[in-house]
């Protein structure tokens, strides 16, 4: 420990720093986990990057896997390898209707129960620890289970799947809405819903007047970034029966049909790419 | 008619394009619904399909779960549990430090103009990268295992944290950086000196919320062969074994509700 004599007699110590310590920390956890991942899972690592470069390569060839003597010219590959994009859009539509509907079921359904957990709005505990313990469950199951659940109770596969999935996306949008919001509620100007309070207004009716004007704006824009971030989350509910694009993608992975999966990559990414795009342009105007 | 009213009727008349809005939602919505067809026969049993499926779902093994009498303790569903918490650390960490250069090039006090363009660039195309391909790629050069979601989380973490860290630098109090500029510092002194000691506790802050996604994000590719507990969880549902699912689902909770409060804490700390 260094320590320093001041002029004027005193004697000063440097403060531990405490770097070393987190550091130690995360090196002794980042050891801990690779012996374990190692050592008792017995993971077996097998490197390949050539298999890893010819995966590359299949995503974005046109491979003609039913005659293989058969060569077409660039044009012909080319003009083949993009016509798997129309059987993707019927797909890429039902993933993008689900997280929709999925999006705006759940925040319609988490509005009301945000309110119930703003520690703002009933100050009592005993409403808002319930609520919100309710809350950290459902945000604690991931998206992939529910959908599990939800094909187990609606059907799945492609007749049904997307009724699963949207259930599966209101649940899941349900669980980060009623945070996000409630977190809101709690930072707003109390001051007019006090005045409406003390003029004798109903809880509600100073709600809707004082605190709803104050975040409709953020909710809109949530609800915006959420329906992005579950377009994103529901590719993968196809793989459990929910319908959408992600039932595409893992088929073609069972079939080994690589360019299916790089066309469904290249559609996928310009759609995200264009959601996000008009997302941050809206959000940006009503924030 | 008196001033009051006289107000109330200059105020902006809003309902007409709430209506819009909300009709228009409407629309869309049950245009959603449109392809779809609700299988009624499954509907008129799903009071009994919820009771058998929950029945089963909640008859745990208890040895299975927690590894005792007849399982080991890494043959147990809480073991693997803790594996999908250290893909999901072991990813956070090589985002997070990956993430670092990233960052520093996508700020613009750091990076300066053309720097931000080719930063953001990067960040944008990692972040919308769907994660589940990046996973399908990855297997195929490093086999089902642990270090496929490993590589996989650290490799999509990347987009978010550079963006966050990027957004943290250009947050920071410039005036230690023009002090160090005014003695003479050069790029490195200053990243030394004046940034780091700011910004250590935001990225911290940063990378331990984007822990808590990466687990849950874990359980996920599991369900495509990197290990952890998505693994067992898609053999138990393909193979109808509920009681294991339910299992599966327990320790799920459990262990994302740990990380989940721990890092909350820690990060309060921080901030």
């Amino acid at each position: 420990m260094k320590q320093f004599s001041l002029s004027n007699g005193k004697v000063i110590t440097k403060p531990t720093s405490k770097i070393w310590l987190v550091l130690s920390i995360v090196s002794a956890l980042v050891l801990g986990f690779i012996l374990m991942l190692t050592l008792v899972s017995n993971m077996i690592i097998t490197i390949s990057f050539s298999n890893l470069g010819s995966l590359i390569t299949r995503m974005f060839t046109y491979p003609n896997p039913l005659n293989p003597n058969l060569s077409f010219t660039v044009a012909e590959k080319w003009s083949r390898y993009f016509s798997y994009s129309k059987e993707l859009i019927g797909p890429l539509f039902e993933t993008l209707s689900m997280s929709l509907a999925g999006t705006v079921i759940g925040s319609v359904l988490a509005f009301p129960v945000a309110i119930f957990a703003a520690k703002n709005v009933f100050k009592t505990k005993y409403i808002y620890i319930p609520t919100r313990f309710l809350m950290n469950i459902i945000r604690t199951i991931p998206a992939i289970v529910l959908a599990i659940v939800a094909v187990q109770i609606f059907g799945g596969g492609p007749i049904s799947g997307a009724i699963s999935g949207t259930v599966a996306v209101s649940i899941f949008t349900f669980g980060i809405m009623a945070k996000m919001f409630y977190e809101v509620i709690e930072t707003v100007d109390m001051g007019p819903f006090e005045a409406l309070e003390s003029s004798g207004a109903s809880k509600m009716v100073a709600f809707k007047t004082a605190i709803l004007p104050q975040v409709l704006p953020l909710f809109l824009s949530y609800l915006i970034y959420i329906f992005e971030l579950n377009v994103r989350a529901s590719t993968v509910l196809g793989y459990v029966g929910a319908g959408g694009i992600g039932t595409i993608l893992f088929a073609s992975l069972e079939e080994q049909r690589y360019e299916k999966i790089g066309m469904a990559l290249i559609i996928l990414f310009v759609v995200i790419l264009v959601l996000q795009t008009i997302s941050n342009r809206i959000r940006s105007k009503l924030q | 008619m008196n001033h009051y009213e006289q107000k109330l009727k200059e105020k902006p008349k809003k309902w007409i394009i709430n209506l819009v809005f909300t009709l228009g939602l409407f629309i869309v919505i049950g245009l959603s619904f449109r392809g779809s067809h609700i299988n009624m026969n499954r509907f008129e049993n799903v009071g009994i399909t919820m009771r058998i499926f929950f029945t089963e779902l909640t008859d745990i093994n208890l040895q299975y779960l927690f590894g005792y009498g007849n399982y080991t303790f890494n043959e147990s569903i809480f073991y693997l549990g803790i594996e999908t918490v250290a893909i999901g650390f072991l990813g956070t960490l090589i985002g997070a430090i990956l993430a670092i250069p990233v960052g520093f090039l996508s700020s613009e006090s750091i990076g300066g103009k053309k720097g931000v363009k080719i930063g953001q660039t990067v960040l944008i195309v990692i972040r919308v990268f769907p994660e589940i391909i990046l996973a399908i790629i990855l297997l195929s050069g490093f086999g089902l295992n642990a270090l496929t979601g490993i590589l996989t989380i650290g490799i999509h973490s990347i987009g978010m944290i550079g963006k966050m860290y990027a957004e943290a630098i250009d947050n920071m109090d410039r005036s230690f950086i023009e002090a160090l500029d005014a003695v003479g510092a050069n790029t490195m002194q200053k990243i030394r000196w004046g940034i780091f000691p700011q910004i250590m506790a935001d990225f911290t802050s940063i990378a331990l919320y984007r822990f808590d996604i990466n687990v849950r994000s874990a359980t996920v590719l599991g369900v495509i062969g990197a290990g952890g507990i998505g693994t067992l969880m898609w053999t138990s549902m393909t193979f109808t074994d509920w009681p294991t699912l339910g299992g599966c689902l327990v320790a799920l909770i459990v262990v994302v509700f740990i990380v989940d409060s721990i890092s909350s804490k820690l990060r309060t700390k921080l901030v």
